[in-house]
């Protein structure tokens, strides 16, 4: 994984003491709240319900063990002993000081960790796929291409001051799993006919109170160009993107108003000029450094293993089946850590999980975790023959739930118990949801289902691409429930349709059950709730889940 | 209608509410009640003035009931700011109770 160099180093460390010095100003009262705000917010620092909260970046979803640790032992010196994974391949913990923050955050540069891009109206931090550089159908690791674009992007003057937040997904499978189609920028890597790596670039994707599906713009993109045609998106959108309307100024709203085609146009003029400069375009030594860092582990040559005795003991074999997936190295498999045990809190996890789960990483997987937007853990390089041994101690922590795409596997955001913008709970929702649905095996006969919860009409919790989503919404100080059903953030990414009306927070789970009875009852062979959906429409669940109001 | 002036506290963002005695207080049992829109204002702008020695930041009110001796918000945010997590009760205010 990539290493921090002298340059690297010194800005994060530089960064730690500028904020240190604001919060001595700030508490001492050189500076107002007014003042503060947007300084602390470009340091990953919120003020929430209860207490600041600060959001740590974990670009494009990798963590060793060291940093692990580090993030187990801040939330054991500085919080309450837990940290939450956030749908954006971060951490956030939720109690910290205000005045021990420059220490966390020294602590975690000291891991070349920061909050830097978590927050404000820059380039987020980078996400990807959380199966890079494990997955059989990639072309390439696509965490070269998001560092590379986390080096661009992090403080670019042009680009610390947008319209609004900013955020870009990479993947280089043809299985999407980052999302990538309601993102500001969704890069997709693919082989061209000629046998180069090219890029696709999707452009004004996004959920929020606008949810819409961002278009391809790009296509084919040279790999020494790919900066420049970014750096072409962002001046358009930066010049054009609306500062007057908070709610009008993500770059999806500027595609929906010029069109696709209008905005292709724009940026090609742009991207000439950029590519005229020369100052974007990537030496391929350049590429060659980043990629030195994102080399294979060294991979045993194994045969695939026999695991037929091991899936005798219970409880093996349903995880195995679920939360194990099929590595590009004979003898390897990728392992998804479900955070979603029954009744709990997605997402979150312990400093004692988040120690073992470092422990495991350096003992099975290279030293090396993955953070997925689904708020999972991933270890991705696990040989096949340790993965009883693994399943072990997982299930001892209580991190071996073998429900990983199943409805208990639920996406959702903090909502109301901490969100300073919630209109509603998510968090409760999902607990009475996995609750409802504990049988694993009955979860396993209704097969893939993606449940995403948000709190407000942000989508933090991506409501609008479940299979299932709810969105929380404030009737009078009460709240209530929308449903909706046909979304997807997959390569067939789809907006879900509301169903109607919504519902009281104790009704959910009836609802829930109604629309997976009738999925049962319509679904043909091998169908998936996804696939019945398309198939039917919307109008038979409506009927459904309405009869009896 | 009675409300309570409430915001977070600037060095660990606590929430707190403001006393009769003009102190900033964790609990919201213990917070001053105004019946009165003047008083309200009034309230403001101790708020205000709180927000500008450092004290505390984004001071607001909020709608409660005398519920007995108790008070209780109207909203479920006040509710979940009152006490702490719904999800969490060994978090927040509610865990030292």
């Amino acid at each position: 994984m990539y290493r921090y160099d002298e340059f690297d180093q010194r800005a994060v460390d530089e960064r730690v003491e500028q904020f240190a010095g604001q919060i001595a100003r700030r508490l001492s009262g050189e500076l107002t709240e007014d003042e503060f705000k947007p300084l602390r917010l470009m340091n990953g620092l919120y003020l929430q319900l209860h207490a600041y909260m600060l959001r740590v970046a974990i670009p494009y979803g990798t963590l060793s063990s060291r940093q692990l640790h580090m993030l187990a032992h801040i939330a054991r010196t500085w919080d309450k002993g837990y940290g939450h994974f956030t749908t954006r391949q971060n951490l956030q913990f939720n109690w910290p000081r205000l005045a021990d923050v420059p220490e966390i955050l020294r602590a975690l540069a000291s891991v070349e960790m920061h909050a830097i891009q978590t927050s404000g109206n820059c380039i987020r931090n980078v996400t990807s796929d959380h199966f890079a550089g494990a997955a059989a159908d990639e072309v390439e690791d696509p965490r070269i291409w998001s560092e590379i674009i986390r080096q661009w992007s992090t403080f670019h003057p042009e680009f610390s001051y947008l319209p609004r937040k900013f955020k870009i997904a990479v993947t280089a499978s043809s299985r999407d799993r980052t999302a990538l189609r309601v993102h500001d920028i969704g890069v997709a890597i693919r082989r061209s006919d000629s046998g180069r790596n090219v890029f696709d670039v999707w452009v004004g994707g996004g959920q929020g109170r606008t949810p819409i599906i961002g278009h391809l713009v790009g296509d084919g993109i040279a790999a020494e160009d790919l900066l420049a045609y970014l750096e072409a998106i962002m001046r358009v959108y930066n010049q054009h993107g609306r500062r007057d309307n908070i709610y009008k100024a993500r770059i999806k709203i500027l595609v929906h108003q010029i069109g696709a085609g209008d905005m292709r146009r724009q940026v090609a003029v742009e991207f000439e000029q950029v590519k005229a400069s020369g100052h974007v375009t990537i030496p391929q030594a350049e590429i060659d450094r980043i990629a030195a860092y994102f080399q294979p582990p060294a991979f045993e040559t194994l045969p695939d293993e026999d695991l037929r005795e091991a899936r005798r003991v219970p409880g093996f074999a349903a995880w195995h089946d679920t939360n194990v997936a099929r590595h590009k190295v004979p003898g390897y498999a990728i392992v998804t850590i479900s955070l979603k045990p029954v009744g709990g809190i997605p997402g979150d996890a312990s400093a004692d999980q988040m120690d073992l789960v470092a422990e495991l990483a350096k003992a099975f997987s290279f030293d090396e975790i993955r953070v997925t937007h689904e708020q999972n853990l991933v270890l991705a390089h696990v040989r096949q023959r340790d993965l009883p041994a693994l399943w072990r101690k997982l299930t001892v922590a209580g991190l071996a739930t073998a429900n990983h795409g199943l409805i208990s596997d639920i996406i959702a955001c903090p909502g109301l118990d901490y969100c300073d913008l919630a209109n509603a709970r998510s968090i409760s929702i999902a607990q009475a949801i996995s609750t409802r649905f504990a049988d694993l095996e009955r979860q396993r006969m209704i097969g893939e289902l993606k449940l995403k919860i948000s709190g407000c009409i942000n989508a933090c919790g991506h409501h609008h691409v479940g299979h299932i989503g709810i969105l929380g919404v404030d009737k009078k100080g009460v709240e209530f429930y929308q449903l909706s059903l046909g979304g997807s953030g997959d390569e067939s990414t789809s907006l879900g349709e509301i169903l109607g009306p919504a519902f009281g927070e104790a009704e959910v789970p009836d609802a829930i059950e109604t629309l997976v009875d009738t999925y049962i009852s319509l679904r043909h062979d091998g169908e998936r709730f996804l696939d019945t959906y398309r198939r039917v429409g919307i109008q038979p669940f409506r009927e459904k889940l309405y009869a009896s109001h | 209608m009675l409300q309570v002036l409430t915001a977070n506290r600037l060095i660990d963002g606590t929430v707190v509410y403001l006393a009769p005695s003009g102190a900033w207080v964790e609990s919201l049992s213990k917070a001053r009640v105004f019946e009165s829109k003047p008083d309200a204002e009034t309230a403001l702008a101790v708020g205000t003035e709180a927000e500008r020695r450092q004290l505390i930041v984004h001071a607001y009110l909020f709608e409660v009931l005398q519920a007995h001796d108790d008070l209780r918000p109207v909203r479920q945010r006040e509710i979940i700011r009152a006490a702490g997590p719904s999800v969490r009760r060994d978090l927040g205010k509610q865990a030292a109770a």
